[in-house]
C-alpha cells in the first residue's frame, strides 16, 4: 500500500557556511518507496541529508521528515534509520557489540533477536565476532547498515551506503532494500554513481551545485536525454579519413577530429551509427583502436540536465 | 545512559591516556617519598603546598583536560558522534556519562595520589585525608564539566584549556582575590579547608567561604552541564 503523503519535505531550504552556500532554496519530496538522491561529489546531498537527519540546521527554509521537524526532539529518531557517510567505526568493538550498543541506544527489549535479524539480513553472521578495525570497508558499511536497521525503523536515510562495496555486495544490498520497501518503509539513498541507484530506486531527485536540479522518474529523464545529439569518441588509425566517411552519413550531425587525433562524433541516431562505424573502417581498411559514447556518467546526465 | 558510559570508559581508558595520568598522578606521590627517605625535615606546611602548588594548579587540571576534551574531541574527530545524536536518547543522556567517564578515571587516581602524599608526610589524620579526597574529586567534577564542554565547542580545546587554566587559574586567580569565587583551584582549596581547617589551616589566605565553595562547584558543573546539553542540540554535528 502506498502513501501520497511525502515522507520528507523540504522547503525553500539553503545552508551556507559563511560565504559558502552548500545547498541552495531547494524544495523537494520524498514519498514512500526507494528514492535515489543523486548528484557528483559537492553537489550538497550530504548537506541535505544532514539537515533530513537533524545533524545540521538549515539556515533558511523549513525541513519535515515524518510531519516534525528533526531537529529539538530526539524521540524522532525511534522511527529514522540513518547511516551517515562517515565511514569511521568504533574499532575496538566487535561487529555485534557495535549493533548492540544502537540496540540498546534505541531502548529494544529484549535486544538479542534484533541483533540477530539485522546482523543476519547484512549477511555478516560469520563476521559478528571479529573487531570492527579487523572489516574490510565493504563489511564495515554492512555492519554500519546492520546497525541503522536493528530498530526496525519506518524510514531509512542511507548517505553513499555502497562505498566500498563490491559489485556482489552491491547487488545483495539491492535484494535488501527492495525487500524493505516491500515491507513497507520508505528509503532515501544518496550516490554520486548513476548505476548504483538507477535500477534500484523508484524515484531520483538529482542535484547540482547545491540545486536540484531534476526530480521524477530517471528514465523519462534518459529518455529525455536520448532525443539530445549523443556524443562518441572514435581512436582509429587514419582519423582523417574516417571522420570525412562518417560526416557523409545522415546519422551524423557533426565530426570534429580532435588534437590528439581522436574523432568526435555527435549523433541522434547512434544505433544507425554503431552499423555504420565498423562498415566505414572495413571498406577503407582503417584498423578501429577505441568507439566510446561519452553521455553515460551522471555528470554528462547532470551537466544536461542544468542546462537544459 | 550505560552503554556510552562503558563506550566512553573505554575510549578514555586506552594505555597512554592512562600512563600519562598515572604518571602525573604519581609525581607528587613519589617527591614526598623521596623525601621521607632522605630523612630531610618535612616543613609544616609541606603537604597543603604540594597540593595546592603541585597537584591543584598543575596535575588536576592537566590531567582532567586531556581526558575530558577528548570525550566528545575524539568522537567529533572520528566523526563517530552521528552514532550517539542520531538515536532516540535525551541529550543529558549523552553529556553525563562522557564527564562522568573522566570523574570515573581521574577521580580515584588524583584522590588516591594526594591521599597518599598526605600520609607518607605524616602530617595526616583521617580528617585531612578526606579533606584532600573530597577537594581533588570536587576540582575533578567542575573541570571535567568545563573541559568536556570545550572539547564540543572547538577542535582545539586542549591548547585553549591549558590558557585558560594558566592565565585564569593561575595567576589571575593569584593576583586578584575574587577571582577564586569564580575559580575552580579556588573551590578546591576551600574544600580541603572547610573540611579539615587545622591540617589545611596554610589555606586560611586562600580560601574562600565553605558554602560560596559548595554554591560556586555546583554553578560551575551544573552551568557547564547545562551549556553542553544545549551545545549538543544547537550545534551541526560533522
Amino acid at each position: 500500500m502506498t502513501n501520497s503523503n511525502p515522507i520528507i519535505s523540504l522547503d525553500e531550504v539553503s545552508k551556507w557556511y559563511g560565504n559558502v552556500v552548500a545547498v541552495n532554496d531547494v524544495s523537494l519530496e520524498v514519498f514512500q518507496g526507494i528514492t535515489g538522491l543523486l548528484g557528483p561529489n559537492g553537489a550538497g546531498k550530504t548537506t541535505v541529508m544532514h539537515m533530513m537527519a537533524g545533524l545540521a540546521a538549515p539556515s533558511s527554509g523549513t525541513v519535515e521528515v515524518l510531519g516534525q521537524s528533526p531537529r529539538g526532539d530526539h524521540t524522532i529518531y525511534s522511527k529514522i534509520g540513518i547511516m551517515s557517510e562517515h565511514e569511521a567505526v568504533y574499532g575496538f568493538y566487535t561487529g555485534r557489540s557495535f549493533v548492540e550498543l544502537a540496540a540498546k541506544l534505541y531502548g529494544i527489549d529484549p535486544i538479542e533477536p534484533a541483533v540477530d535479524k539485522a546482523i543476519e539480513r547484512v549477511g555478516l553472521v560469520a563476521a559478528q565476532g571479529r573487531k570492527l578495525g579487523t572489516y574490510s570497508r565493504g563489511m564495515r558499511q554492512r555492519m554500519r547498515l546492520a546497525a541503522t536497521l536493528v530498530n526496525d525503523p519506518e524510514l531509512l536515510i542511507l548517505d553513499e551506503p555502497l562505498n566500498g562495496t563490491d559489485p556482489r555486495q552491491r547487488l545483495e544490498f539491492h535484494d535488501l532494500m527492495r525487500s524493505l520497501a516491500a515491507e513497507g518503509k520508505s528509503i532515501l539513498i544518496s550516490s554520486h554513481i548513476l548505476e548504483e541507484v538507477e535500477t534500484l530506486a523508484d524515484r531520483h531527485l538529482l542535484m547540482v551545485s547545491g540545486k536540484l536540479a531534476a526530480a521524477g522518474d530517471f528514465r523519462a529523464i534518459r529518455e529525455e536525454l536520448d532525443q539530445q545529439p549523443h556524443r562518441i569518441l572514435i581512436e582509429c588509425a587514419e582519423p582523417r579519413a574516417m571522420a570525412s566517411a562518417l560526416v557523409q552519413s545522415e546519422a551524423v550531425d557533426s565530426v570534429s577530429v580532435e588534437e590528439d587525433g581522436s574523432i568526435m562524433v555527435l549523433s541522434r541516431k547512434v544505433s544507425v551509427l554503431q552499423r555504420l562505424v565498423p562498415k566505414a573502417a572495413a571498406e577503407r581498411a582503417i584498423r578501429l583502436m577505441r568507439v566510446e559514447p561519452l553521455d553515460e556518467s551522471l555528470e554528462s546526465v547532470f551537466s544536461y540536465v542544468v542546462e537544459r | 545512559m550505560g552503554p556510552i558510559l562503558a563506550l566512553s570508559l573505554r575510549q578514555l581508558g586506552g594505555r597512554w591516556r592512562l600512563s600519562i595520568t598515572i604518571l602525573l598522578a604519581a609525581l607528587p606521590v613519589v617527591i614526598a617519598s623521596i623525601v621521607r627517605l632522605a630523612g630531610a625535615d618535612i616543613e609544616d606546611h609541606f603537604a597543603p603546598d604540594i597540593l595546592d602548588r603541585m597537584v591543584i594548579t598543575a596535575i588536576l587540571p592537566i590531567v582532567t583536560m586531556t581526558l575530558a576534551t577528548a570525550s566528545f574531541g575524539n568522537e567529533m574527530e572520528d566523526k563517530t558522534l552521528s552514532y550517539l545524536v542520531l538515536r532516540p536518547v535525551p541529550r543529558y543522556h549523552l553529556v553525563l556519562p562522557k564527564m562522568l567517564a573522566t570523574v570515573i578515571i581521574a577521580g580515584p587516581i588524583l584522590a588516591i595520589s594526594g591521599i597518599a602524599l598526605v600520609l607518607i608526610v605524616g602530617e595526616s589524620g583521617a580528617q585531612m585525608a578526606v579533606a584532600v579526597g573530597i577537594g581533588l574529586f570536587v576540582g575533578v567534577a567542575a573541570y571535567s564539566a568545563i573541559f568536556t564542554w570545550a572539547g564540543l565547542i572547538t577542535p582545539h580545546a586542549l591548547p585553549y584549556a591549558l590558557v585558560y587554566v594558566f592565565l585564569w587559574e593561575g595567576i589571575v586567580g593569584g593576583f586578584l582575590p575574587a577571582v577564586r569565587y569564580l575559580s575552580v583551584r579556588g573551590h578546591s582549596l576551600a574544600m580541603m579547608y572547610g573540611v579539615d581547617g587545622t591540617g589545611f589551616d596554610r589555606y586560611e589566605d586562600l580560601a574562600i567561604e565553605f558554602p560560596a565553595a559548595i554554591i560556586g562547584a555546583t554553578i560551575v558543573i551544573v552551568g557547564f552541564f547545562w551549556l553542553t546539553i544545549r551545545r549538543l542540540r544547537n550545534m551541526d554535528v560533522p
